[in-house]
């Protein structure tokens, strides 16, 4: 059941983790001197989304091992 | 690297405080044998010195990032930050070809996570004055009745998340340099019946991992850098609306 419920993390992360790098492209792609700046706002949403399964991990993973 | 493989489920390198503290010196000496490559090349006119050039490369990055996160004062905060960057990456590089490094560690990410915090509050301090940067936890200005119910109430939550940023700093970089490491072992013991070492085929993500944490802790000092002097600049009173940066815009929980 654990690894059920870490796999669900990892897709919800996933699909997050899509959606960012697909708007930031797409913004990209649109205005392409804007770069820098989205740039860096990808990269920070990039770190909040990644941070939630980090969390889910060290949640959910000790309890893999019993 | 291939400890997983040798039959028992789990087992992970333990290095102690002791090989701890012995592969900080490693990263360390790596980077002042660099920058002292990187100083011979000084001079008032033409870098021509291979490291002295790629250094200031780095350098000009570093203050490029500054500039646009915090704003044209960004320029001060720029030791500090590139500090931040070089001892973090070295350490991933070291993570990249040895089996434990300072960033696979949860107390150096920590003490590299409370610095950062701890040099963010001393700044904003220096900034807005004690009184200022403590009232700045408030929230925005509330009359009479407000005043008393709702800004207690915004200072405790604003005060439990400057703390969460501690944590999430530094779980950040030890979820991935030291999760890289887990990821490496078990596709280690995956091909270990055919002598194929699969986990080094994670190589080029992880390469790509070292430069993006590097860069994401410390632009992440820098947005709150910028939160926290944000008062600074020509905009005294507004500065939450229509802020001319980009990453200011930017929603920053914990």
């Amino acid at each position: 059941m654990n690894v059920i419920g870490l796999g669900l993390a990892a897709l919800g992360c996933g699909i997050g983790l899509g959606l960012i790098g697909y708007g930031a492209m797409q913004g990209m792609a649109r205005q392409p001197e804007a770069i820098n700046r989205l740039q860096v706002a990808m990269l920070i949403a990039l770190a909040f989304v990644e941070l939630v399964f980090l969390l889910t991990v060290f949640v959910g993973a000790p309890g893999l091992k019993g | 690297m291939f400890a997983a493989a040798e039959g028992e489920a789990e087992r992970t390198v333990e290095v102690g405080f002791l090989g701890t503290a012995v592969y900080i010196v490693v990263v360390l000496a790596l980077l002042f044998l660099l920058l002292s490559f990187a100083k011979k090349g000084l001079n008032t006119r033409v870098f021509k010195n291979y490291w002295t050039s790629r250094f200031e490369q780095l350098y000009l990055f570093i203050e490029g990032m500054c500039v646009n996160v915090i704003g044209a004062h960004g320029r001060r905060y720029v030791p500090m930050i590139i500090t931040f960057w070089l001892v973090i990456f070295f350490g991933n590089v070291v993570a990249l070809f040895a089996p434990f490094s300072p960033t696979a560690s949860l107390s150096f990410n920590l003490g590299l996570a409370l610095t950062s915090i701890a040099y963010v509050q001393w700044e904003g301090m220096k900034a807005n004055g004690i009184i200022g940067h403590f009232s700045h936890f408030a929230g925005p200005k509330l009359g009479g009745l407000m005043a008393l119910v709702i800004s207690p109430v915004i200072f405790c939550i604003e005060v439990v998340s400057e703390l969460m940023k501690n944590v999430s700093l530094s779980l950040r970089l030890y979820g991935n340099i030291h999760g890289g490491h887990e990821a490496v072992e078990k596709m280690n013991a995956l091909g270990h019946s055919i002598y194929v070492p699969f986990g080094e085929f994670l190589l080029p993500i992880k390469l790509l991992t070292v430069v993006v944490q590097a860069m994401i802790f410390t632009l992440l000092t820098c947005v709150y850098l910028s939160l926290v002097t944000a008062h600074h600049s020509e905009d005294d009173h507004h500065h939450e609306t229509d802020s001319p940066h980009g990453a200011e815009g930017v929603a920053v929980p914990a």
